[in-house]
């Protein structure tokens, strides 16, 4: 595991000491994580059943799979998928280089109104994404980005930017000097430095954070709602706003919205589960605080 | 804050050794900051332009009528004295208040219980095994845990066919359309509470704790509670501080849940500051009227979020 080179990381865990504590612990952890996947399990098993076999009982198991939900479903809902992959994508990887470049500078570089620039990039923290909702739609329609997937990445790039620059300068910052200083005596320039050294040591905690993105932006749905509609829409939205095709009895579009949320959680599914390792440890290591 | 920290960064150069090559170190600092430059650019131009400038116009909109088409007309601070006569808005204000006491405590205690339960654990691979259970739950997205609660607040949902098989059939009600208790079935959506983000936030914290300070307390004969409470949790402020703010502003500004599940209804019991000036500004075009809202609650989060950082210092 690449993360066992960041350095914060202790090889034991401080909990050793505490040893006695872990039945009671995996029981009372275990009632918590089966509250916790009620939604996924209503969610998987109702996708699967019918409207009326849901009202009359609601977290019965589903005997006899339903698997035309999920036909109609995909077939409501898969327009959206190649505009909203893409706009995730570019909007992910962007925010993960720009933040790179900015936490290096912030972590590395001596220059005068160094705090002034951070905290102009850490305040956007604390101006809450509502307050811009209202004039982003508006400036975004005197650019005539209405309608287009810019005038979703574009906010997109902007909104990553703070916990993205706070995050991973803590985390360059955390990274042993004697690492950069073998790297100045081989006479890198802050160009090597930042793909030779800060780029891979701080690669765990900048895929976590990745993911995290990933999951926030595929999910969102006040601004993408306000941006893109109708055929343009991003997934989400195109769920949330589904009416189920004339042929289908109206009794089972509750359940057919469940299994076109069921296939659009399968992408980030299989990208939670890829990655997990880097994200548990990734934010796991450094320790993120205010 | 800023200023001190740059006088403590010029202090550590060492000035009186770098004099025989003062044009080469000048020229180095030169580049230095074109590099700086280079690297923040995208960033400062991005923030600048998507973040900064909207807010500023929020800001000055807020002091004009403007219905998003015609220009603008200055009307001063009648926009803010018509919010404080407008009922609905004080009644807003009210629910948001309610939601933020009960729903931020929320937000945060599971998640720590969780983390500090997982952080106990004998053996590293279980604790990532329940890390790694505890983080799945981000592939639901936040749109179905809306729906599936719609469901079960539903008058015929699940919650009172509970009630009815348990005797207590007067209670049952369509919980989100009676307006004694909108508002609680908003705050209580989500249950247990326990966030993928939040949990790995704490778990980090008290991984950072040096093991000999847990070590020595044990040796003194601190028992678990004591340490929870005299070390492990002053030693994590810093985590509590960070996700006390966030979670303020993540409640405050929770459009979604009630855009989605009530509209601000039945009446006005679930209607918050957020979603009335989406109301005002998208659905009736009073963009001004309704950036004066988005501005007063903006400052009423930054105070809540610098009184939380100054009174919560961190101890290192």
């Amino acid at each position: 595991m690449s993360a066992a080179t960041l350095p914060g990381r202790r090889s034991a865990t401080a909990g050793r000491a505490l040893r006695k504590w872990s039945l009671p612990g995996h029981f009372v952890l275990a009632i918590i994580a089966v509250l916790t996947y009620v939604p996924a399990y209503f969610m998987i098993d109702n996708a699967l059943r019918s409207g009326p076999a849901m009202q009359a009982s609601p977290f019965a198991l589903a005997t006899e799979p339903k698997w035309h939900n999920f036909s109609l479903a995909w077939q409501a809902s898969s327009f959206a998928y190649p505009g909203t992959i893409f706009i995730v994508v570019v909007s992910v990887v962007g925010i993960a280089i720009t933040t790179l470049a900015s936490a290096y500078a912030f972590a590395r570089l001596r220059f005068r109104e160094k705090e002034i620039w951070f905290y102009t990039v850490f305040g956007l923290l604390l101006i809450p994404g509502f307050i811009t909702l209202i004039p982003l739609y508006v400036q975004m329609s005197d650019m005539g980005l209405i309608g287009t997937r810019w005038g979703l990445i574009l906010p997109y790039l902007a909104g990553g930017q703070a916990l993205g620059v706070v995050v991973l300068r803590s985390a360059i910052e955390a990274i042993p000097e004697e690492l950069f200083e073998a790297a100045k005596i081989d006479g890198a320039g802050h160009a090597w430095m930042f793909f030779s050294v800060a780029v891979p040591l701080s690669m765990p905690l900048v895929i976590a954070l990745a993911l995290l993105n990933v999951v926030g932006l595929w999910g969102d749905y006040v601004l993408p709602s306000l941006i893109l509609q109708g055929d343009s829409s991003t997934v989400s939205v195109a769920i949330t706003s589904f009416t189920p095709p004339p042929m289908t009895p109206n009794l089972d579009s509750y359940n057919v919205q469940l299994a076109a949320f069921s296939i659009a959680s399968v992408p980030i599914a299989v990208l939670v589960l890829v990655m997990m390792k880097y994200f548990v440890s990734g934010l796991s290591q450094s320790a993120v605080k205010l | 804050m800023a200023g001190s920290t740059t006088v403590v960064a010029t202090e550590r150069r060492p000035a009186a050794t770098v004099r025989p090559q003062r044009r080469r170190s000048v020229r180095r600092l030169v580049l230095e900051r074109l590099a700086a430059v280079a690297f923040l650019l995208p960033t400062l131009a991005l923030i600048g332009v998507f973040s900064y400038y909207p807010a500023v116009r929020a800001g000055v909109t807020a002091f004009t009528r403007w219905d998003g088409f015609n220009p603008p007309v200055w009307v001063g601070v009648q926009n803010f004295t018509q919010a404080f006569g407008d009922p609905d808005f004080l009644r807003s204000a009210v629910n948001v208040a309610i939601w933020t006491l009960f729903g931020v405590p929320l937000a945060m205690v599971p998640s720590f219980v969780v983390a500090e339960l997982i952080f106990r654990l004998r053996s590293d691979r279980a604790q990532f095994v329940w890390r790694a259970v505890f983080v799945a739950p981000l592939i639901i997205p936040p749109v179905v845990s809306i729906l599936i609660w719609q469901f079960l607040y539903g008058p015929n949902g699940p919650i009172n066919t509970v009630l009815h098989s348990v005797g207590l059939g007067e209670l049952a009600r369509s919980w989100i359309a009676d307006p004694k208790f909108a508002l609680w079935a908003l705050i209580f959506l989500g249950f247990p509470w326990v966030s993928s983000f939040n949990v790995l936030i704490f778990y980090s914290g008290l991984k950072a704790i040096p093991r000999e300070v847990i070590e020595a307390s044990a040796l003194e004969g601190a028992g678990r509670f004591r340490q929870l409470v005299h070390i492990e949790l002053p030693l994590i402020a810093g985590q509590w501080k960070l996700l006390l703010v966030l979670s303020i502003i993540g409640v405050t500004q929770n459009l979604t849940v009630p855009l989605l599940l009530t509209n601000g209804g039945p009446g006005n019991a679930t209607l918050t500051p957020v979603l009335y000036m989406y109301q005002r500004a998208i659905d009736y075009g009073q963009y001004g009227f309704g950036m004066a809202v988005g501005t007063l609650l903006f400052v009423v989060v930054l105070a809540l979020s610098i009184i939380n950082m100054r009174v919560l210092r961190t101890r290192s």
